[in-house]
């Protein structure tokens, strides 16, 4: 359902980012990059008015013609944004809220491990599977 | 109305416009030096009350978007000035009938209008009028600004009597119905007499009286008469209009709010940018003048009918409302296609107030909706405007991904395959803008720490493009130099298939045209810093650094030497530097031109070319050059010539060599010696000294008791002469030192020639001594030294042997020389020779058995003695009794 799933460090460059291979990269690069814009502004408004209570999932950052690109902060910046089709109409908000904490999960696994270096891109086979799975699984 | 003024804001609803423009043959640039002291004139006082006037002007305005005049006022030309030029008389009434015919286009609409007349002198340039200006230049003419304010308060005059005339319109009068230009033929045959299309009238009247009360500077009103409007045509669902009043609503009230103006980086307004400011605060005291004392209004001389209608303070909307009712506004225009024109400039007006709000995602829905309005057909250079402002507006909003995103697109239009001439220049300038967005900096200093953190891909198609746009605007330096970016800093992210292909297209490029290492600046100012390959090859720490090549030296006066850590170089020898580098690329790589990069003294860089094999490992590569003068010198890096870009790259820019350079002492010129010997060399070193003191080593194998003479040619392949010679020997102490044997340099000279700079020395070894298997009876000690009267210097050399078959002797023959300048600084040089003597012995007792004698006393001993020599041997004994071994016998 899913058709790409980037995490992007706290500077703002990509740690992880997969998209499913039918369709153009560099297109959900563009879109993932330029969803950056959107994120940073909603944590900044939502980061001055709420305090630490910070809500970490964004909701939709902005709809385009064909896709929908959700986004999700954790307390230490790094940003998970889920970009899906638009015609999936079945999903609901509840399920992108779970999909980004399985994601989130997953991505404190991978910081616990010993021997990644954080800031490093993502290279964990587990990660990897978590996010294929969310890529294929329907409605 | 098709064309979009994307400069749009909201404060431009309360301007009238005015239409500059040439008539007949005026040089463009004469007229715009016109047009601009014409439009300094942006805001005029209007005496006798407190109002201000303010004007946009125009020096190019569709006849076609003055039709909608009506629906939105500023929008309507309401005055022309024409300039032209006039050479004589006869002309005149020419150029006067020019005047009337442009005056025509705009007739409909038009309030007032001027001519200014440049050039023309004489009876005509005399009569006085009030339309046209006569100057005799275009140098000549002081008072144009002084013109335009009298022609602005002409239409003042016009503009404040129709606002009183439809002010005070009477609902019992006949309203006519204003409309805009596709809605004519709509009402065609309606009922004029129904209630709801009076009512439709009213409102719509209303609204065009409101928008004159806000050009003639009466904000209040304004803000009434469209609330008024608002009421009227939601009752009458005439959405199109309804918008228009609610747009005009907003416009009032941000220009209340917001008396700086919302376009603050549009350029057309720039000029007047501090004039503005300083009206707006001129302005706001007037305006809340009006708010605390409403009699002000009738003091003025305006009327009050409208103002007693609705409470005033709460006519203004606030902020939060504004951008609610443009929403409202916005979603009514676009029930209507034709009106896209009008709801994109709505957009665009709501977003500039946004971004003064400082509402980022407001405004970002706001785009994201102006994105898709559909404007029908549009041409490529709409297409390009259009996406280029939307840019500026994201930028504007703090969008800058977004901003570059879109800039690229417009790049991307500027050479639409659609286009019949491609604006690549335009392509590659608005790309160039887009590189802040895409946090991608041209300078590869920005690289080199540590591994590149960035979007890649995104980054890596933008430069891919940045090379092509340079190479079709024709100048291959710039896409050589684009390139060369792309391959030292994306390298990690290329694939193998991309590597070749940018380097294959990098030959080409450079072929035609080298890189270099000098900074290129663009026309706009830019400056393209150099990018040096340090990645191809990678260098890798330690980089070692090595003397010359055949001798070391030592400064005497330093004491001690530390071989590894100390060491200088000599002015006029090759010296080298040994670099680890390693070829990152899956093919074979070309380094050409491959030399030291210094700073100091003079130093002549002898280039070498290698071919790295692909990826490989460490390689190692030795750089040399020889330094002219003495002094210090600092070796600070080097320079390559790669698929024909030549780099300096420099030691501090390198992250894996955390040095900045590696300062070396240059010593004045010594003579330097090259050895050679009559012996082969031998491959192994001796064993307790270190493979780098030796500069050479011959290995001999000799019988014990056989002679050798060993020559050894010094030769001076320096170009100083040698003063000094000086010959040591050292004995290489072994392992197994028990027994000690005699090893002696039986003959040994020097002569010394100056005349061919070469010196000959000869060495004799007599290794001495019997060993007998299994008990090493004696070692017989014998020195005889012979030095010959024209010699120098002359050594002994003991030598050893040790207790085995085969007994190793080793020593070192140490040349200490001078000469030169080196000398006087007192240098020297040092040549050390390596000598590996193999001693075997020359009999063996095989067999030692006893056998009784005559006397009890005695007994007689036997020897079985083996010579393995190929020599005869005699063997004597006490008694006299020689005994002739031949080569490979064995007797008793």
């Amino acid at each position: 359902m899913a058709v790409c799933i980037a995490v992007i460090a706290k500077e703002n460059y990509p740690l992880y980012i997969r998209s499913v291979p039918t369709q153009n990269k560099l297109k959900f690069h563009y879109t993932v990059h330029t969803s950056l814009d959107v994120v940073e502004e909603k944590v900044s408004t939502v980061g001055k008015s709420l305090g630490d209570q910070r809500e970490l999932y964004l909701g939709l950052l902005y709809p385009t013609e064909d896709y929908k690109v959700y986004g999700y902060v954790t307390n230490s910046k790094v940003k998970f944004v889920i970009v899906v089709d638009s015609s999936n109409t079945s999903l609901r908000d509840n399920e992108i809220r779970s999909m980004f904490r399985k994601l989130h999960n997953s991505f404190t696994d991978v910081m616990c491990n010993p021997f990644h270096n954080p800031g490093d891109p993502i290279q964990s086979k587990a990660f990897d599977g978590i996010v294929s799975g969310m890529m294929v699984q329907t409605g | 109305m098709s064309v979009p003024d994307y400069m749009q804001s909201a404060e431009d609803h309360q301007t009238v416009l005015v239409v500059v423009q040439p008539v007949g043959i005026v040089p463009e640039d004469q007229f715009f030096k016109i047009y601009k002291r014409i439009a300094t004139v942006s805001q005029v006082s209007i005496r006798d009350s407190q109002r201000l006037l303010y004007i946009r002007y125009r020096h190019h305005y569709l006849p076609e978007n003055n039709e909608w005049g009506d629906f939105q006022t500023h929008r309507k030309v309401v005055g022309l000035i024409a300039i032209t030029t006039c050479g004589s008389a006869k002309e005149w009434s020419q150029t006067a009938e020019r005047f009337h015919g442009q005056k025509e286009v705009y007739s409909s609409t038009l309030y007032d209008s001027r001519l200014l007349v440049f050039g023309l002198q004489g009876e005509i340039a005399e009569q006085q009028r009030t339309d046209v200006a006569f100057y005799p230049s275009f140098e000549d003419c002081s008072d144009v600004e002084k013109r335009v304010e009298d022609f602005v308060e002409s239409i003042f005059i016009v503009l404040e009597s129709k606002r009183l005339d439809r002010a005070t319109d009477k609902s019992g009068d006949k309203i006519p119905l204003l409309c805009v230009p596709f809605e004519k033929k709509d009402f065609v045959g309606l009922d004029t007499d129904s209630r709801h299309y009076k009512k439709r009238c009213q409102g719509r009247m209303r609204k065009h009286v409101g928008d004159l009360c806000l050009q003639a500077g009466m904000l209040q009103d304004a803000l009434v008469h469209y609330h008024m409007s608002v009421e009227l045509l939601r009752g009458v669902n005439d959405f199109l209009w309804l918008g228009a009043a609610l747009e005009g609503l907003c416009s009032a009230s941000v220009i209340f709010h917001y008396p700086g103006g919302t376009a603050g980086k549009a350029p057309g307004r720039k000029l007047s940018m501090s004039q503005a400011a300083d009206a707006g605060k001129r302005h706001r005291p007037g305006a809340q003048e009006v708010l605390i004392d409403p009699g002000a209004l009738t003091a003025n001389g305006i009327s009050a009918d409208t103002s007693t209608e609705i409470g005033r303070a709460k006519n203004c909307l606030s902020p939060e409302d504004i951008i609610e009712k443009y929403k409202e506004a916005i979603s009514y225009y676009g029930k209507y296609k034709n009106a896209g024109v009008i709801e994109l400039e709505a957009c665009v007006k709501a977003v500039r107030v946004l971004a003064i709000q400082k509402r980022a995602r407001e405004a970002s829905d706001f785009l994201q909706n102006a994105v898709y309005i559909n404007l029908g057909q549009l041409s490529e250079e709409e297409k390009i405007q259009r996406y280029s402002i939307l840019s500026e507006l994201y930028e504007l909003i703090g969008f800058h991904r977004k901003s570059a995103f879109f800039k690229r697109v417009a790049a991307m239009q500027c050479v639409a395959p659609t286009i019949p001439e491609p604006g690549w220049r335009a392509c590659y300038k608005l790309l160039l803008e887009t590189l802040p967005g895409y946090s991608l900096s041209l300078d590869p200093k920005d690289f080199s720490k540590g591994t590149h953190r960035g979007w890649a891909a995104v980054q890596m198609r933008l430069l891919h493009e940045l090379v092509y746009a340079s190479r079709r605007m024709g100048n291959p330096g710039l896409s050589v130099r684009h390139l060369s970016f792309l391959l030292q800093t994306m390298l990690d992210f290329l694939s193998d298939q991309e590597k070749k292909e940018v380097t294959q297209s990098l030959e080409n490029y450079t072929s035609k045209c080298p890189g270099g290492m000098e900074v290129i600046t663009l026309p706009d100012g830019l400056k393209l810093p150099p990018v040096p390959f340090t990645k191809l090859p990678i260098p890798q720490w330690p980089i070692c650094l090595c003397s010359g090549l055949v001798s070391r030296y030592y400064n005497t006066r330093s004491g001690g030497c530390d071989f590894i850590l100390y060491f200088q170089w000599v002015q006029g020898d090759v010296c080298e530097v040994q670099l680890m580098v390693y070829n990152p690329m899956p093919y074979e790589l070309r380094v050409e031109n491959m030399g030291l990069l210094t700073s100091g003294v003079e130093f002549e860089s002898l280039p070498a070319a290698l071919s790295l094999p692909a990826e490989s490992g460490l390689y190692p590569v030795t750089l040399v050059g020889a330094p002219r003068t003495a002094g210090n010198i600092t070796v600070n890096g080097y320079h390559t010539s790669v698929f024909g870009v030549t780099s300096d790259c420099l030691l501090e820019g390198l992250p894996a060599v955390k040095t900045t350079g590696c300062l070396v002492e240059v010593i004045p010129s010594l003579p330097r010696l090259q050895l050679s010997t009559s012996l082969p060399r031998s491959v192994h070193p001796p064993q307790p000294m270190s493979k780098e003191e030796l500069s050479s080593t011959v290995s001999v194998q000799l019988f014990n008791g056989e002679t050798q003479q060993l020559t050894i040619t010094l030769e001076n392949i320096g170009s100083e002469d040698i003063e000094t010679l000086e010959l040591t020997s050292k004995i290489v102490t072994s392992k197994q030192s028990v027994s000690l044997l005699l090893h002696k340099v039986q003959n040994f000279y020097v002569r010394l020639k100056k005349e061919f700079a070469s010196i000959y020395s000869f060495i004799q070894f007599l290794p001495n001594g019997i060993s007998v298997t299994g008990l090493p009876i004696s070692s017989p000690l014998r020195q005889v030294l012979k030095p010959r009267p024209e010699n120098k210097p002359v050594s002994s050399e003991p030598g050893k042997a040790e207790y085995s078959h085969i007994k190793t002797l080793e020593a070192v023959l140490n040349f200490k020389y001078s000469g030169g300048a080196g000398k006087v600084e007192g240098y020297y040089r040092e040549l050390s020779l390596g000598v590996h003597v193999d001693v075997e012995p020359s009999v063996f007792f095989t067999r030692v058995s006893t056998l009784p004698a005559t006397s009890t006393r005695q007994c007689y001993l036997l020897l079985d003695i083996f010579n393995p020599t190929e020599h005869e041997l005699t063997v004597c004994a006490k008694n006299n009794q020689d005994l002739v071994l031949h080569a490979s016998e064995c007797q008793r």
